[in-house]
């Protein structure tokens, strides 16, 4: 049973990106929690071996952004692609050599990250467009308005198997629970702008609850987690987000953890499902 | 407990003057929306970090003001990035204050706290006296004096932003156990630890979470003032601030509450251990002003 939107009303419009080229600062090092420096590769550029449904743990990299990274030069434009683009959104290069190749919006990290499969990875270049069907903004649950959506794209949501309990009360497929004890770096910022980081410091802790099985694309559930205005501590609330990138070995970092639904009462519910994935979801990587 | 004095390199300890010059606070341009959202989503326009503010002070309560965030005294800063992130390293909690130019030239003042990402200011406690003649650009030296230091007796304990005066007059002794033991008013359980997770702990703040006024009760910390030392349960702050079962963070709150989700009172963090080198002994009125003996 799908849930009441009122998706026939969002307004689709483009935005647009240039695929990031990796940038270093001198001398390139990322500190480790033992102060240990080392220089890592992940973020920006086309990642050709990690892609949504891949794990999340396990890279010599940091952040590792899955698929292809973009941003707008232009800051106006960038904040467009960052606050209209929704996950599960449709995506196209519109220069260069994979000119007309499509794709899937699969995260937003400091750039948004595109999901385009192996023959088109191999087309793409640094600073090719790549243009995005932004739709989503907007979307909510005409049955459960207590419930906050963002950047949930309606292919998302129609995906994501949503049930009604009752009439407060919503189930979602989550592949884990996170304690909100670890929920780390990006609470300094507002909760429309990237995600947050699970801090992974705790190696023990993340192998006890197995969130170092976590995947990239995994829908999640952060409990006590308040997302409505930035990112904070509220017991009842719950949070949905989705794994947007890989691990860290910085300190109070991890895997990224972007917001797709909150509450800030007990109304979203849930229920483990390890096939709770955008890769799944959308066909995309290895599960194509 | 033992007392035992403790071992330092503070003898070793270069003295350098850093410069910052008072900030005046600062908003948005256009096209004019100057509120923040507080974490149910109302808009609100208060006073923020930066200037001088004449009429809070270390001492007073950390809540309730009609403010984000809110410095006591007075708050400095450079226009040049590279500079202010050099002052914004080396000034330590204790550190003495001159005034350089201006009404007050001559006063002397005590580095109380440092606030974080968005500001990056250095927080500095002045008596009301003074704070009356200064002016918004007034330069301000800090001298400088603690990067560096350890405790001999307590390798696992790494001191950030604190100067050997603080060090002094917090009283902390070695406990039987061996850990450093500190005196604070309240320890911070994890989930309460907010905003600065993830970024550096060398300055700047990290933030208790204030929006559950009930977990805030129940973690006793809805009474703190400025000024006070605090605890951090279960966080290594070694290079960044982040979750580690055992790790313990000890800090001072340097900024007021905050309306905004994932903030509330900022810390400045003084020490950390991640192996459970420190041992927090709650004890009530730790607090800067009787340390210092600051007048207010």
């Amino acid at each position: 049973m799908s849930l009441r939107t009122n998706a026939a009303h969002l307004v689709e419009m483009a935005v647009c990106g240039n695929i990031s080229q990796p940038s270093l600062r001198y001398p390139g090092y990322t500190l480790d929690q033992d102060g240990v420096g080392a220089v890592l590769p992940g973020m920006s550029g086309t990642v050709y071996n990690a892609r949504v449904g891949d794990p999340a743990f396990g890279w010599a990299g940091d952040h590792v952004e899955p698929g292809t990274s973009i941003a707008n030069p232009d800051a106006a434009a960038e904040f467009a692609l960052h606050y209209l683009t929704c996950m599960g959104n449709s995506a196209w290069v519109t220069s260069g050599l994979a000119k007309g190749a499509r794709g899937v919006v699969t995260g937003e990290h400091a750039r948004i990250l595109v999901d385009f499969d192996d023959a088109t990875n191999d087309l793409l270049c640094p600073g090719d467009t790549i243009q995005i069907n932004a739709l989503g903004r907007g979307l909510a649950l005409l049955d459960y308005p207590q419930v906050e959506l963002k950047k949930m794209s309606p292919a998302l949501l129609e995906a994501m198997q949503i049930e009604p309990v009752d009439r407060e009360r919503i189930r979602v497929p989550v592949t884990m629970a996170l304690p909100p004890r670890i929920m780390g770096s990006g609470a300094e910022l507002n909760s429309e702008y990237v995600d947050q980081d699970l801090m992974s410091g705790d190696r023990a802790l993340m192998a006890e609850l197995g969130i170092d099985q976590m995947r990239l694309g995994d829908i999640v559930v952060i409990p006590d987690a308040d997302h409505r205005y930035g990112r904070g501590f509220r017991k009842g609330a719950a949070t949905i987000a989705l794994c947007i990138h890989g691990d860290s070995v910085m300190t109070g970092h991890g895997p990224g953890i972007l917001t797709l639904m909150t509450c800030p009462v007990p109304c979203i519910e849930w229920v483990i499902d390890p096939n709770a994935n955008l890769a799944h979801y959308f066909n995309l990587g290895k599960a194509a | 407990m033992t007392v035992t004095s403790l071992k330092s390199n503070a003898d070793q300890l270069v003295s350098v003057s850093v410069m910052g010059q008072i900030a005046s606070p600062g908003f948005p341009g256009l096209p004019a929306e100057p509120y923040r959202l507080d974490s149910d989503g109302r808009p609100f326009l208060l006073p923020t970090y930066g200037g001088i503010v004449y009429n809070v002070s270390v001492g007073d309560s950390a809540y309730g003001w009609l403010a984000d965030t809110v410095h006591p005294g007075v708050s400095i800063s450079l226009r040049d990035e590279n500079g202010n992130r050099g002052l914004n390293l080396f000034a330590c909690v204790g550190n003495t204050a001159v005034v350089m130019s201006g009404d007050a030239k001559g006063a002397r003042g005590v580095v109380t706290g440092k606030s974080g990402r968005f500001s990056e200011h250095v927080i500095v406690h002045f008596s009301k006296a003074d704070r009356e003649k200064m002016a918004i650009g007034d330069r301000i030296v800090i001298r400088s004096k603690g990067v560096g230091m350890a405790l001999a007796d307590h390798p696992g304990v790494k001191l950030k932003s604190c100067s050997p005066e603080l060090i002094d007059g917090l009283e902390v002794t070695t406990a039987p156990n061996g850990r450093l033991a500190v005196p604070v008013v309240a320890v911070v359980p994890p989930h309460l630890v907010g905003a600065g997770s993830g970024l550096t702990s060398e300055g700047g703040s990290i933030h208790i979470q204030s929006q559950d006024r009930e977990a805030l009760r129940e973690a006793g910390l809805d009474q703190l003032r400025l000024g006070d030392i605090v605890a951090l349960a279960d966080t290594d702050s070694s290079w960044n601030h982040g979750y580690l079962r055992g790790g313990v963070g000890i800090g001072v709150i340097g900024q007021g509450d905050s309306p905004r989700a994932g903030y509330g009172p900022g810390v400045t963090l003084l020490m950390t251990s991640a192996t459970s080198g420190l041992e927090p002994v709650v004890t009530p009125g730790v607090n800067l002003t009787s340390i210092f003996d600051l007048a207010t």
